[in-house]
Protein backbone atom coordinates (compact mmCIF):
# COMPACT_ATOMS: atom_id res chain seq x y z
CA UNK A 1 0.00 0.00 0.00
CA UNK A 2 2.75 2.41 1.00
CA UNK A 3 4.65 1.40 -2.09
CA UNK A 4 1.59 2.18 -4.21
CA UNK A 5 1.27 5.63 -2.68
CA UNK A 6 4.93 6.30 -3.27
CA UNK A 7 4.59 5.26 -6.91
CA UNK A 8 1.58 7.54 -7.27
CA UNK A 9 3.50 10.44 -5.73
CA UNK A 10 6.38 9.76 -8.08
CA UNK A 11 4.05 9.80 -11.04
CA UNK A 12 2.51 13.08 -9.94
CA UNK A 13 5.93 14.65 -9.47
CA UNK A 14 7.03 13.42 -12.87
CA UNK A 15 3.94 14.85 -14.53
CA UNK A 16 4.42 18.15 -12.69
CA UNK A 17 8.02 18.32 -13.85
CA UNK A 18 6.98 17.59 -17.43
CA UNK A 19 4.29 20.25 -17.24
CA UNK A 20 6.81 22.78 -15.95
CA UNK A 21 9.22 21.87 -18.70
CA UNK A 22 6.57 22.21 -21.37
CA UNK A 23 5.71 25.61 -19.92
CA UNK A 24 9.31 26.68 -20.27
CA UNK A 25 9.30 25.53 -23.86
CA UNK A 26 6.06 27.23 -24.86
CA UNK A 27 6.05 29.02 -28.19
CA UNK A 28 5.13 32.36 -26.69
CA UNK A 29 6.37 35.07 -29.04
CA UNK A 30 8.72 37.82 -27.95
CA UNK A 31 6.91 41.02 -26.91
CA UNK A 32 7.85 42.79 -30.13
CA UNK A 33 6.35 39.90 -32.09
CA UNK A 34 3.04 39.84 -30.28
CA UNK A 35 1.08 41.28 -33.19
CA UNK A 36 0.23 39.84 -36.58
CA UNK A 37 -2.49 39.84 -39.20
CA UNK A 38 -4.40 37.02 -40.76
CA UNK A 39 -2.37 37.72 -43.90
CA UNK A 40 0.84 35.90 -43.01
CA UNK A 41 3.08 37.74 -45.43
CA UNK A 42 6.87 37.57 -45.55
CA UNK A 43 8.70 40.05 -43.34
CA UNK A 44 9.34 43.32 -45.18
CA UNK A 45 13.12 42.92 -45.19
CA UNK A 46 12.87 39.50 -46.81
CA UNK A 47 10.50 40.85 -49.47
CA UNK A 48 12.98 43.60 -50.27
CA UNK A 49 15.90 41.17 -50.40
CA UNK A 50 13.93 39.38 -53.09
CA UNK A 51 13.30 42.69 -54.88
CA UNK A 52 17.03 43.36 -54.89
CA UNK A 53 17.74 39.89 -56.27
CA UNK A 54 15.10 40.26 -58.99
CA UNK A 55 16.47 43.67 -60.01
CA UNK A 56 19.81 42.02 -60.61
CA UNK A 57 18.43 38.98 -62.39
CA UNK A 58 16.07 40.99 -64.59
CA UNK A 59 18.54 43.83 -65.18
CA UNK A 60 15.89 46.28 -64.06
CA UNK A 61 16.32 49.43 -62.00
CA UNK A 62 15.54 48.45 -58.41
CA UNK A 63 13.20 51.45 -58.20
CA UNK A 64 10.95 49.58 -60.62
CA UNK A 65 10.77 46.30 -58.69
CA UNK A 66 8.03 45.90 -56.13
CA UNK A 67 6.89 42.85 -54.13
CA UNK A 68 3.17 42.36 -54.71
CA UNK A 69 2.39 39.32 -52.54
CA UNK A 70 4.09 36.71 -50.40
CA UNK A 71 3.37 33.60 -48.41
CA UNK A 72 5.11 31.17 -46.09
CA UNK A 73 6.24 27.97 -47.79
CA UNK A 74 7.25 26.33 -44.51
CA UNK A 75 8.67 27.36 -41.16
CA UNK A 76 11.92 28.50 -42.76
CA UNK A 77 11.13 30.02 -46.14
CA UNK A 78 8.82 32.33 -48.04
CA UNK A 79 7.74 32.73 -51.63
CA UNK A 80 7.50 36.33 -52.85
CA UNK A 81 5.80 37.48 -56.06
CA UNK A 82 7.25 40.59 -57.64
CA UNK A 83 6.60 43.00 -60.47
CA UNK A 84 9.74 44.20 -62.23
CA UNK A 85 8.74 46.96 -64.64
CA UNK A 86 5.76 44.86 -65.73
CA UNK A 87 7.53 41.49 -65.75
CA UNK A 88 6.45 39.03 -63.09
CA UNK A 89 8.88 37.02 -61.00
CA UNK A 90 8.72 34.62 -58.09
CA UNK A 91 11.47 34.52 -55.49
CA UNK A 92 12.10 32.09 -52.66
CA UNK A 93 13.93 33.41 -49.62
CA UNK A 94 14.67 31.78 -46.30
CA UNK A 95 14.26 33.30 -42.88
CA UNK A 96 18.02 33.83 -42.64
CA UNK A 97 17.79 36.23 -45.56
CA UNK A 98 19.29 33.96 -48.18
CA UNK A 99 17.61 34.17 -51.60
CA UNK A 100 17.21 30.60 -52.82
CA UNK A 101 15.75 31.18 -56.27
CA UNK A 102 14.44 33.79 -58.67
CA UNK A 103 12.27 32.59 -61.53
CA UNK A 104 10.03 34.28 -64.09
CA UNK A 105 6.42 33.70 -63.13
CA UNK A 106 4.12 31.68 -65.39
CA UNK B 1 -2.30 77.88 -45.50
CA UNK B 2 -0.66 74.49 -45.65
CA UNK B 3 -2.41 72.21 -48.05
CA UNK B 4 -3.12 68.68 -46.91
CA UNK B 5 -4.47 65.49 -48.41
CA UNK B 6 -7.87 66.94 -47.92
CA UNK B 7 -7.47 69.78 -50.36
CA UNK B 8 -5.06 68.25 -52.82
CA UNK B 9 -5.88 67.78 -56.45
CA UNK B 10 -7.16 64.45 -57.69
CA UNK B 11 -4.72 62.39 -59.69
CA UNK B 12 -6.95 61.16 -62.49
CA UNK B 13 -5.01 57.92 -62.72
CA UNK B 14 -5.00 57.32 -59.04
CA UNK B 15 -8.18 55.34 -58.55
CA UNK B 16 -10.82 54.49 -61.12
CA UNK B 17 -13.64 55.01 -58.64
CA UNK B 18 -12.54 58.59 -58.18
CA UNK B 19 -12.12 59.65 -61.77
CA UNK B 20 -15.17 61.86 -62.08
CA UNK B 21 -13.97 65.41 -62.11
CA UNK B 22 -17.15 66.55 -60.43
CA UNK B 23 -16.24 64.78 -57.28
CA UNK B 24 -13.22 67.01 -56.94
CA UNK B 25 -11.13 67.63 -53.96
CA UNK B 26 -13.98 67.38 -51.49
CA UNK B 27 -14.80 63.75 -52.10
CA UNK B 28 -11.13 63.05 -52.45
CA UNK B 29 -10.52 64.39 -49.02
CA UNK B 30 -13.30 62.31 -47.57
CA UNK B 31 -11.87 59.28 -49.28
CA UNK B 32 -8.31 59.88 -48.26
CA UNK B 33 -6.83 59.59 -44.84
CA UNK B 34 -9.83 60.16 -42.64
CA UNK B 35 -12.23 57.48 -43.78
CA UNK B 36 -14.33 55.26 -41.52
CA UNK B 37 -13.02 52.07 -40.02
CA UNK B 38 -13.30 48.69 -41.68
CA UNK B 39 -11.26 45.51 -41.57
CA UNK B 40 -9.07 44.25 -44.40
CA UNK B 41 -6.84 41.62 -42.87
CA UNK B 42 -7.68 40.93 -39.28
CA UNK B 43 -5.08 42.19 -36.85
CA UNK B 44 -4.35 39.85 -33.96
CA UNK B 45 -2.37 40.34 -30.77
CA UNK B 46 -1.01 37.66 -28.45
CA UNK B 47 -2.72 37.49 -25.08
CA UNK B 48 0.04 36.38 -22.73
CA UNK B 49 -2.52 35.57 -20.05
CA UNK B 50 -4.50 33.07 -22.11
CA UNK B 51 -1.56 32.27 -24.39
CA UNK B 52 -3.76 32.69 -27.41
CA UNK B 53 -3.88 34.99 -30.41
CA UNK B 54 -6.95 37.18 -30.24
CA UNK B 55 -8.53 39.46 -32.81
CA UNK B 56 -7.69 43.12 -32.35
CA UNK B 57 -10.42 45.30 -33.77
CA UNK B 58 -11.41 48.91 -33.20
CA UNK B 59 -13.37 48.14 -30.06
CA UNK B 60 -10.63 46.04 -28.48
CA UNK B 61 -7.98 48.53 -29.52
CA UNK B 62 -9.86 51.33 -27.83
CA UNK B 63 -10.34 49.25 -24.69
CA UNK B 64 -6.67 48.30 -24.63
CA UNK B 65 -5.58 51.91 -24.99
CA UNK B 66 -7.99 53.11 -22.33
CA UNK B 67 -6.73 50.44 -19.94
CA UNK B 68 -3.01 50.82 -20.61
CA UNK B 69 -2.69 54.34 -22.02
CA UNK B 70 -0.39 52.93 -24.64
CA UNK B 71 -0.37 50.59 -27.60
CA UNK B 72 0.40 46.87 -27.48
CA UNK B 73 4.17 46.47 -27.29
CA UNK B 74 4.53 45.27 -30.86
CA UNK B 75 3.20 48.58 -32.16
CA UNK B 76 5.47 50.73 -30.01
CA UNK B 77 8.60 52.37 -31.43
CA UNK B 78 11.61 50.07 -31.23
CA UNK B 79 14.86 49.17 -32.96
CA UNK B 80 14.75 45.86 -34.82
CA UNK B 81 17.02 43.81 -37.05
CA UNK B 82 16.37 44.67 -40.69
CA UNK B 83 18.42 43.07 -43.47
CA UNK B 84 18.28 45.29 -46.53
CA UNK B 85 20.25 46.77 -49.37
CA UNK B 86 18.28 50.00 -49.01
CA UNK B 87 20.32 52.87 -47.68
CA UNK B 88 19.83 54.36 -44.20
CA UNK B 89 17.09 56.94 -44.20
CA UNK B 90 14.82 54.90 -46.46
CA UNK B 91 11.27 54.44 -45.19
CA UNK B 92 9.69 51.03 -45.71
CA UNK B 93 6.03 50.56 -44.95
CA UNK B 94 4.63 47.07 -44.40
CA UNK B 95 0.95 47.85 -44.76
CA UNK B 96 -0.16 44.30 -44.12
CA UNK B 97 1.62 44.00 -40.78
CA UNK B 98 1.09 47.66 -39.78
CA UNK B 99 4.74 48.58 -39.40
CA UNK B 100 6.81 51.46 -40.74
CA UNK B 101 10.57 50.92 -40.80
CA UNK B 102 13.18 53.66 -40.99
CA UNK B 103 16.38 52.00 -42.18
CA UNK B 104 19.39 52.56 -39.94
CA UNK B 105 23.04 51.65 -40.42
CA UNK B 106 24.26 48.23 -39.34
CA UNK B 107 21.37 46.07 -40.44
CA UNK B 108 18.86 47.73 -38.19
CA UNK B 109 15.73 49.82 -38.49
CA UNK B 110 13.50 51.84 -36.22
CA UNK B 111 10.08 50.21 -36.34
CA UNK B 112 6.90 52.18 -35.69
CA UNK B 113 3.29 50.98 -35.53
CA UNK B 114 0.97 52.45 -38.13
CA UNK B 115 -2.65 52.50 -39.24
CA UNK B 116 -3.25 51.98 -42.97
CA UNK B 117 -5.94 52.05 -45.63
CA UNK B 118 -9.07 50.07 -45.13
CA UNK B 119 -10.32 47.55 -47.67
CA UNK B 120 -10.13 48.88 -51.20
CA UNK B 121 -7.99 51.83 -50.19
CA UNK B 122 -4.66 50.14 -49.68
CA UNK B 123 -1.92 51.05 -52.09
CA UNK B 124 1.65 50.08 -52.81
CA UNK B 125 4.54 51.61 -54.63
CA UNK B 126 7.82 53.45 -54.47
CA UNK B 127 7.53 57.16 -53.78
CA UNK B 128 9.48 59.83 -51.91
CA UNK B 129 9.00 62.44 -49.24
CA UNK B 130 8.32 65.61 -51.24
CA UNK B 131 7.82 67.96 -48.33
CA UNK B 132 6.81 67.97 -44.69
CA UNK B 133 4.77 70.15 -42.36
CA UNK B 134 4.61 70.66 -38.62
CA UNK B 135 1.09 70.78 -37.19
CA UNK B 136 -0.45 70.78 -40.68
CA UNK B 137 -3.69 72.53 -41.49
CA UNK B 138 -6.65 70.28 -42.29
CA UNK B 139 -9.26 71.51 -44.71
CA UNK B 140 -12.47 69.44 -44.66
CA UNK B 141 -13.91 68.59 -48.05
CA UNK B 142 -17.00 70.42 -49.30
CA UNK B 143 -19.06 67.25 -48.99
CA UNK B 144 -18.11 66.89 -45.34
CA UNK B 145 -18.74 70.57 -44.70
CA UNK B 146 -22.23 70.18 -46.15
CA UNK B 147 -23.25 67.31 -43.90
CA UNK B 148 -21.26 67.88 -40.73
CA UNK B 149 -21.71 71.11 -38.76
CA UNK B 150 -18.56 70.37 -36.81
CA UNK B 151 -16.59 70.25 -40.05
CA UNK B 152 -18.39 73.29 -41.46
CA UNK B 153 -16.74 75.63 -39.03
CA UNK B 154 -13.40 74.56 -40.44
CA UNK B 155 -14.38 75.01 -44.09
CA UNK B 156 -11.57 77.49 -44.56
CA UNK B 157 -9.07 75.18 -42.89
CA UNK B 158 -8.55 73.87 -39.38
CA UNK B 159 -5.30 75.20 -37.94
CA UNK B 160 -2.79 72.67 -36.80
CA UNK B 161 -3.08 71.63 -33.17
CA UNK B 162 -3.81 68.76 -30.85
CA UNK B 163 -7.37 68.33 -32.17
CA UNK B 164 -6.41 68.42 -35.84
CA UNK B 165 -7.03 65.02 -37.48
CA UNK B 166 -3.69 65.15 -39.26
CA UNK B 167 -1.87 65.31 -35.97
CA UNK B 168 1.53 66.76 -35.21
CA UNK B 169 3.39 66.25 -38.47
CA UNK B 170 2.71 65.36 -42.10
CA UNK B 171 5.10 63.88 -44.63
CA UNK B 172 3.77 64.49 -48.15
CA UNK B 173 4.48 61.63 -50.53
CA UNK B 174 5.44 62.48 -54.09
CA UNK B 175 5.83 60.44 -57.24
CA UNK B 176 8.58 62.30 -59.04
CA UNK B 177 7.49 65.91 -58.71
CA UNK B 178 3.81 65.03 -58.46
CA UNK B 179 2.01 65.03 -55.15
CA UNK B 180 0.41 61.60 -54.74
CA UNK B 181 -2.11 63.09 -52.29
CA UNK B 182 -1.07 60.40 -49.81
CA UNK B 183 0.63 61.34 -46.58
CA UNK B 184 2.24 59.90 -43.52
CA UNK B 185 0.69 61.88 -40.68
CA UNK B 186 -0.16 61.88 -37.00
CA UNK B 187 -3.54 61.22 -35.49
CA UNK B 188 -5.89 62.21 -32.71
CA UNK B 189 -6.95 58.55 -32.43
CA UNK B 190 -3.80 56.76 -31.29
CA UNK B 191 -5.67 53.55 -30.55
CA UNK B 192 -6.21 53.06 -34.30
CA UNK B 193 -2.56 52.14 -34.80
CA UNK B 194 -2.41 48.51 -35.91
CA UNK B 195 -5.70 48.68 -37.78
CA UNK B 196 -6.92 49.19 -41.34
CA UNK B 197 -8.49 52.54 -40.72
CA UNK B 198 -7.74 55.16 -43.31
CA UNK B 199 -8.45 55.65 -46.95
CA UNK B 200 -4.88 55.49 -48.03
CA UNK B 201 -2.82 57.67 -45.73
CA UNK B 202 -0.38 56.18 -43.25
CA UNK B 203 -1.18 57.28 -39.71
CA UNK B 204 1.13 57.16 -36.73
CA UNK B 205 0.72 58.32 -33.17
CA UNK B 206 1.94 61.86 -32.70
CA UNK B 207 5.08 61.05 -30.71
CA UNK B 208 6.16 58.64 -33.42
CA UNK B 209 5.47 60.94 -36.36
CA UNK B 210 7.39 63.71 -34.58
CA UNK B 211 10.29 61.30 -34.10
CA UNK B 212 10.16 60.14 -37.72
CA UNK B 213 9.92 63.71 -38.99
CA UNK B 214 13.02 64.65 -37.01
CA UNK B 215 15.02 61.84 -38.59
CA UNK B 216 14.14 61.95 -42.28
CA UNK B 217 15.31 64.13 -45.12
CA UNK B 218 13.26 65.61 -47.92
CA UNK B 219 13.59 63.26 -50.87
CA UNK B 220 13.79 60.14 -48.73
CA UNK B 221 12.73 57.02 -50.61
CA UNK B 222 9.49 55.45 -49.37
CA UNK B 223 8.66 51.85 -50.30
CA UNK B 224 5.08 50.84 -49.57
CA UNK B 225 4.39 47.09 -49.45
CA UNK B 226 0.75 46.10 -49.43
CA UNK B 227 -0.50 42.73 -50.59
CA UNK B 228 -3.85 43.09 -52.32
CA UNK B 229 -3.31 46.78 -52.96
CA UNK B 230 -5.89 48.52 -55.11
CA UNK B 231 -3.37 50.93 -56.54
CA UNK B 232 0.32 51.07 -57.43
CA UNK B 233 2.32 54.30 -57.47
CA UNK B 234 5.72 55.05 -58.88
CA UNK B 235 6.55 51.63 -60.37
Amino acid sequence: MDEGILRMKGLVLTLAALAALSGCQSSQPKPEDMARTSLQTAPADLQLLCAHAVAGAAQVDSAKVLPTSSRALDAASYSVDLDAAGRKFTCVVDTAGSVKSVTPAG
Amino acid sequence: MTKTADDSRLDAKARPAFTRRGLGAGILAAALCLGPLAALAQTQIYDARTKKWVNYDKKKARQYFARNNQLPEAFRRQVVTFRTAEKPGTIIIDGNQHFLYLVQPGGQAIRYGIGVGREGFGWAGIVRVGRTAEWPTWTPPAEMVARDPNAAKWAAGMPGGPDNPLGARALYLYEGDQDTIYRIHGTVEPWTIGLDVSSGCIRMNNDDVIDLHSRIEIGAKVIVLMQGAALYKGV
